[in-house]
C-alpha cells in the first residue's frame, strides 16, 4: 500500500492496542477495550485507577477538573486524573496517595505525617490531592514559602475550610515552617 | 463519558486528511481540559465518533524568537509560557495571561492552540444532559439565544449577534495586544489570521478539516510596560468576568504608543483604537487614563443583568495602562 492509499484507509492515524503504565513503581500492561480489566477509550486516568486497579486512595470528586480532589503525580508534575484519557498516559509513571509510604517499613511519608499532626482535615474527602499537589511542589522546591504554598495548592478545594491547617501542615516540612 | 474511538496522530498532513475523511465526526484533543468536560457534559447535539490525540505530532512546542517574530507551537504547555524566560523579558503579558489561566494542575496539561479553542461557558449552552439538558439554541444550531431574556450576567456588552456568549479565551486577549497570528494548516497548505478575528459570534475560523500549528507574534525590540488583568470571582476556577490586556510605551513621562485589548466583554478579544489613540502623545495622569477608560466602553451596549461589567472594565482598563498588578 502506498502511503497515500494508506492514508485514505484511514490508518495513518494508529489507534492503540494497549497501553503501559507505571503507577507507584509497579509497571502494569493493560488492553484496551470493553470488558473487566481492560481500558475502554473513554476511560479517565481516575476511572483507571480506581476501578481497574482498585487504588481508591486516588478521590473523584467533582469530576469536571474543578477541585483538584483527583490530583495525581504524573511524570513530575500535578494533574487532574479525572481530566485525562488513561489511553494517552501510556508510558507514563504516575505516583498515588498509595505511593507515597515507604514501601519496605510502611512508614509515612513525613509530608502525610505532617497532615496528620496538624490535623489538616476534618472530612478527610480532599486530602489526597492536597497531599499529591503539595507533594509534586516539594519534590520541584523543597523549600517553598508560604506564597508558593497557597500558589501550588490553589487547585484544591476543601469544603470543610482546613486551608490553613493545610498550608501548616505543608510549611512544617518545606524546611521553613514554623 | 460515552464511547469513541481514539487515535494518535504523528503528522500535521495526516490529521488534517482524517479531519476531511471523517466530515466533522471526528474532534482534535490536546490537553483536553475542554473538550472532556464537554463529552461528559454531552450537550452538544453531534457526540465526536472519533477523537484524534495531537499530543503526539512532534515538534509542535517550540517558543522561539525567528529574525522577525516569536513563534510558539500550539502544542506548548501553558506551564512552559509562566516558565519561559524568553516570555518573561519581552512578551510578559503572555506569562501573566497564561498565570491566570485556571489552576496550576490544568496549566500543567492545557495547551495554547487548545486556549484558543475552546468552546464557550456559556451556561445555556453547556447545560449538561444529566440534570435534563441539553439546552437548544442558536449556536446549537437552533433556536435563539437564551440569554438575551435569561441570565445574563457573564455574557456580551458589546459584538454580540445571534450569540452572545463571550470569548472565554485569555490567551487570546494577550495574543491579540502582541497583533498575534494563527498559522493554520489544512488540506489547501497553510494560512493565517489575525487573532482577534479568528473568533466569530457562533464559533472560529477553523474549517472542520484544519487545525492550527502556531502562533505568530511581531518581535518586539522593547518589553514595553506589559500587563494582564482579570477579574473573577474565584481565581482557579472562574473564567474572566473581563480582563484587559495592554501594552504602554512611556518615553519621559509622554505614552508613545497603547495597545489595548479586552476581553470577555465580546464574543472575540475587542481591541480599543479609540482609547489607545487619547492616550498616545500625552503624559500618563490618572486623568488622562480615565478618559481612555471610558472611551474603551463607550460603544458597550449591555444587556439586562451585566451593566456592571462595563464599569470592572474601566477600572480594568485604568490599572492595567497605570501599571497596577491586579
Amino acid at each position: 500500500m502506498t502511503r497515500q492509499e494508506k492514508k485514505f484507509s484511514g490508518s495513518a492515524l494508529e489507534g492503540k492496542h494497549h497501553i503501559n503504565l507505571t503507577v507507584n513503581g509497579q509497571l502494569y500492561e493493560l488492553a484496551i477495550g470493553t470488558g473487566a480489566g481492560k481500558v475502554n477509550p473513554s476511560d479517565t486516568l481516575s476511572f483507571t485507577l480506581r476501578e481497574t486497579l482498585g487504588l481508591t486512595g486516588t478521590k473523584v470528586s467533582c469530576d469536571s477538573g474543578a477541585c483538584g480532589g483527583c490530583t495525581v503525580i504524573m511524570d513530575g508534575r500535578a494533574v487532574l486524573s479525572c481530566m485525562l484519557l488513561s489511553i494517552e498516559c501510556d508510558e507514563k509513571e504516575i505516583t498515588t496517595i498509595e505511593g507515597l509510604k515507604n514501601p519496605k517499613t510502611g512508614e509515612l511519608d513525613p509530608l502525610q505525617q505532617s497532615f496528620i499532626d496538624h490535623t489538616a482535615f476534618q472530612c478527610g474527602f480532599c486530602t489526597p490531592g492536597m497531599i499529591m499537589s503539595s507533594k509534586a511542589l516539594l519534590n520541584d522546591n523543597p523549600s517553598p514559602t508560604e506564597e508558593e504554598v497557597k500558589e501550588a495548592l490553589s487547585g484544591n478545594f476543601c469544603r470543610c475550610i482546613s486551608h490553613y491547617q493545610i498550608v501548616r501542615a505543608v510549611m512544617a516540612v518545606s524546611g521553613k515552617g514554623k | 463519558m460515552r464511547s469513541f474511538t481514539h487515535f494518535d496522530a504523528y503528522s500535521i498532513e495526516d490529521t488534517c486528511t482524517a479531519l476531511g475523511q471523517y466530515k466533522g465526526r471526528a474532534q482534535l484533543k490536546a490537553g483536553g481540559s475542554d473538550l472532556l468536560s464537554i463529552l461528559k457534559g454531552d450537550f452538544l447535539p453531534d457526540y465526536p465518533e472519533v477523537i484524534i490525540n495531537i499530543k503526539t505530532i512532534p515538534g509542535l512546542d517550540y517558543i522561539k524568537e525567528d529574525g522577525d517574530f516569536l513563534r510558539i507551537g500550539a502544542l506548548v504547555r501553558l506551564i512552559e509560557m509562566v516558565r519561559s524566560p524568553l516570555l518573561s523579558h519581552k512578551y510578559s503579558v503572555l506569562v501573566k495571561a497564561a498565570h491566570t489561566v485556571a489552576s496550576p494542575q490544568i496549566r500543567n496539561v492545557a495547551t495554547l492552540g487548545g486556549n484558543l479553542c475552546q468552546d464557550t461557558r456559556c451556561w445555556y449552552y453547556r447545560y449538561p444532559r444529566s440534570m435534563g439538558g441539553p439546552l437548544q439554541c442558536l449556536r446549537k444550531g437552533s433556536g435563539s439565544c437564551l440569554a438575551v431574556k435569561g441570565d445574563n450576567r457573564y455574557h456580551a456588552i458589546m459584538g454580540g449577534k445571534k450569540c452572545f456568549a463571550v470569548c472565554p479565551s485569555d490567551m487570546a486577549v494577550a495574543l491579540a495586544c502582541l497583533d498575534g497570528r494563527l498559522i493554520i494548516a489544512g488540506p489547501r497548505g497553510e494560512r493565517n489570521v489575525a487573532v482577534a478575528d479568528f473568533f466569530y459570534p457562533l464559533g472560529n475560523d477553523l474549517a472542520e478539516d484544519e487545525m492550527i500549528t502556531e502562533i505568530e507574534i511581531p518581535a518586539r525590540r522593547n518589553p514595553a510596560q506589559q500587563n494582564f488583568l482579570k477579574f473573577t470571582l474565584r481565581k482557579p476556577i472562574d473564567f474572566a468576568i473581563v480582563s484587559v490586556a495592554s501594552v504602554i510605551s512611556i518615553e519621559k513621562g509622554v505614552c508613545t504608543d497603547a495597545r489595548i485589548v479586552l476581553g470577555a466583554v465580546a464574543p472575540f478579544p475587542v481591541r480599543v483604537r479609540a482609547a489607545e489613540e487619547l492616550l498616545i502623545g500625552k503624559p500618563v495622569s490618572e486623568e488622562i487614563v480615565m478618559s481612555a477608560a471610558d472611551e474603551a466602553l463607550a460603544g458597550s451596549k449591555p444587556l439586562s443583568k451585566n451593566a456592571y461589567k462595563v464599569q470592572i472594565a474601566k477600572t480594568l482598563v485604568k490599572r492595567a495602562v497605570m501599571g497596577s498588578t491586579d
